[in-house]
């Protein structure tokens, strides 16, 4: 059995972190205008760090303290309430607290809980190709941009120069890659529609994800009770 | 022998031109085939039409009749057909779906519905023979890595009919050696492989049979006396171009690595002014990387000296007129491709304009000047690439594996037409090739990258070494 000391980050199971995270989404929300909630959201931040990377909570909480200043100031500018300003950071925390469990988990792990409980395997695929285009993307386009130069083209703002040394490798590659993927996707025999494919890797509950997810439901309650 | 691939005047065309005509051969059972051919004869057509890519993915008019184990395939789906026939494709760094090794391994055989148990047997031998750390990222692998990934992955799925499109393409010697052994291995289990590829030298002494693709047919050739040439060496009269001992790039203790891995590590040395450097090491040991630090597209922290600009011995910043004297050829000639026709490619930012028809002819780029880039094959576009580079007349010309996807013809004129330029312009040219039939021809001096903090310098007798010629 992990030690909780040493227990690996990232291995919330996938579904319950999505479940989760948007079980605290809609509490959130559905409490904003309380003060309880901002309670609620602290308590679920701190727990968070027990059961997610920290690193993952700390970028949600630059993100809270970008974002929630401004609306905080925008609400404060055009309403003149305290409370409404706080109400405000309190939607915009939701989000950002309700995310966090669904980001510590990996887009392959999530596909792959998918699998287990049988969603079509096309979605499920859809769904692996659609995270992993993200950095493929990013990728893609730092590498033209690096080409570009080494071609001599370096204002990137001129809209022929855009047009010609950027956009134009950059859709050549996404199709390449898009059509070639699609053919060895093929001819690795995802199309065999059979219902027997195997899942290599499987998700399993464990305690800490029953603990986490105690946890949360224990601070619903202290909240709403309280 | 059981005949598994039975091909009977199959023809096919893309819009009314006949890639193949009245095609007729067949294949048996634990064969190991080369299929051979010019740049651009139909190899990769052939393997798509087998494979059933052509028609269901790719149009195209197809008449004649290709079975496999008895059963005509032509207008079966490709799912139907990949449960007998394994392929590996070009371009391995475009087909990787999976964030992890042993994941993307085991993709084909979950869809074919193995054992569990099966699928990481066969991921604990496949990562162990393709020296491949299978809890490893993907995208950050290296070329060769990749392509190995990919070959594994098509392996893993177990059909007894594996077809591969050049798959030592970025790959080392050694690492094509062993894929060799493999597939020999498995024919003499009696799985029936066929290699489309143009490295002749490495692959003929294992093939059982040579199918050639010429004038749009397919003719059987002798193995015995089918073409010794090519897996010969290029040999190349003297340079004339004698370096000088002034170095043009120093390094000293540089270090570079990404996250937590390490790629260079205190590593010194220096390129000299006027040189043919050629780097060597084995797949993902970093000379992608070491290059592009060279070139400064990968930014070292400190003990990186270029003395390119009179006097500067700088870490700034790569701009424009650092790019007119280093010229960079990327491995992917997709990335630097973007004009509307060849000649409009090779024009842009040349040295002038007579110097950039001075290359055209040099290539014999003039019947394709009218073309789209993106409309040409690989081997074209990678020409077309160096020679708008070599256009620019760059003082340094750094070549990233410049010789993948060249028949041997095509292999021949490029290796001439670089020393060439290098006779006559004084450049210093440092290429990355796994290729040992050009490597000697490329190298007056060779730097063999063993490990991230250990390179070997020599001369010409390091590379007869590394390739054990």
């Amino acid at each position: 059995m992990r030690n909780f000391l040493t227990y690996k980050y990232n291995n919330l199971y996938p579904l319950l972190a999505i479940l989760t995270g948007l079980t605290i989404v809609i509490f959130g929300l559905v409490y904003a205008q309380h003060y309880e909630c901002t309670y609620f959201l602290v308590a679920v931040y701190l727990l968070s760090f027990l059961f997610i990377n920290y690193k993952t909570c700390l970028k949600g909480l630059i993100f809270l303290a970008i974002f929630g200043s401004f609306f905080f100031l925008f609400t404060y500018l055009s309403s003149s309430s305290i409370d409404q300003s706080v109400f405000m950071v309190n939607r915009i925390a939701s989000f950002t607290v309700g995310m966090l469990p669904g980001m510590s988990v990996g887009a392959e792990r999530l596909t792959r809980n998918l699998s287990q409980i049988r969603m079509p395997r096309g979605m499920v695929i859809g769904l692996l190709i659609v995270f992993s285009f993200m950095p493929t993307l990013t990728e893609e386009i730092k590498r033209i941009k690096e080409a570009m130069k080494t071609r001599g083209s370096y204002n990137i703002l001129n809209p022929k120069v855009l047009y010609r040394a950027f956009l134009i490798p950059f859709i050549t590659r996404i199709v390449d890659i898009s059509d070639t993927l699609s053919l060895s996707i093929e001819t690795r025999g995802f199309d065999l529609k059979s219902k027997n494919y195997t899942i290599y890797r499987k998700e399993y509950l464990t305690i800490y994800d029953v603990l986490f997810l105690l946890a949360i439901i224990a601070i619903i309650v202290l909240v709403t009770v309280l | 022998m059981k005949k598994v691939i039975d091909v009977k005047n199959l023809s096919f065309k893309y819009a009314d031109e006949y890639v193949l005509k009245a095609v007729n051969f067949s294949i048996n059972e634990g064969e190991f085939v080369l299929l051979t051919g010019g740049s651009g004869e139909g190899k990769s057509t052939l393997i798509y039409l087998l494979s059933g890519i052509i028609p269901n993915l790719i149009y195209g008019e197809a008449s004649g009749e290709i079975d496999i184990n008895d059963r005509n395939i032509i207008n079966k789906k490709v799912s139907e057909i990949c449960i007998d026939v394994g392929i590996v494709l070009q371009n391995a760094d475009n087909q990787i779906i999976e964030k992890y090794v042993e994941d993307e391994l085991a993709f084909g055989g979950e869809n074919l519905g193995l054992k569990k148990e099966t699928i990481e047997q066969k991921i604990s031998l496949i990562s162990k023979i393709f020296k491949l750390d299978r809890k490893a990222v993907c995208r950050k692998l290296s070329g060769g890595q990749k392509q190995k990934l990919i070959t594994g992955s098509t392996l893993l799925m177990g059909q007894k009919i594996i077809i591969l499109d050049e798959p030592l393409a970025n790959l080392d010697e050694e690492s094509s050696i062993d894929l060799m052994r493999i597939l020999l291995s498995l024919t003499k289990k009696g799985f029936t492989v066929i290699v489309a590829e143009h490295r002749i030298d490495l692959i003929k002494p294992y093939v059982s049979k040579i199918l050639k693709i010429e004038n749009k047919s397919v003719i059987e050739m002798d193995i015995s006396t089918y073409n010794q040439e090519e897996i010969k060496r290029i040999i190349i009269n003297d340079i004339n171009q004698k370096h000088c001992k002034n170095p043009i790039f120093s390094f000293k203790d540089i270090n570079y690595s990404v996250k937590d891995k390490t790629i260079l590590s205190n590593l010194s040395f220096d390129i000299y002014q006027g040189e043919r450097a050629l780097l060597l090491g084995e797949n993902g040991i970093g000379k992608t990387t070491l290059m592009r630090v060279i070139a400064k597209l990968n930014k070292v922290k400190s003990g990186y000296v270029s003395y390119l600009k009179d006097g500067e011995k700088t870490l700034n910043k790569p701009d424009k007129k650092w790019f007119k004297k280093v010229g960079v050829i990327y491995q992917n000639p997709n990335y630097q491709l973007f004009m509307k026709t060849v000649k409009d490619e090779i024009y842009f930012n040349a040295f002038n304009k007579d110097y950039a028809d001075y290359i055209i002819k040099l290539f014999s780029l003039e019947k394709l000047c009218d073309r789209h880039p993106q409309s040409l094959s690989e081997g074209q576009k990678r020409k077309v690439t160096i020679a708008t580079i070599l256009a620019m007349k760059p003082e340094v010309l750094l070549l990233d594996e410049p010789t993948v996807g060249q028949d041997y013809n095509s292999l021949k004129k490029l290796v001439e037409i670089l020393n060439k330029i290098h006779e006559e312009t004084g450049n210093t040219m440092i290429t990355i090739t796994h290729d040992k039939r050009c490597a000697e021809a490329l190298c007056d001096r060779a730097l063999l990258l063993k490990k991230a903090d250990f390179l070997i310098e020599g001369d010409k007798s390091l590379v007869k070494e590394y390739f054990r010629y």
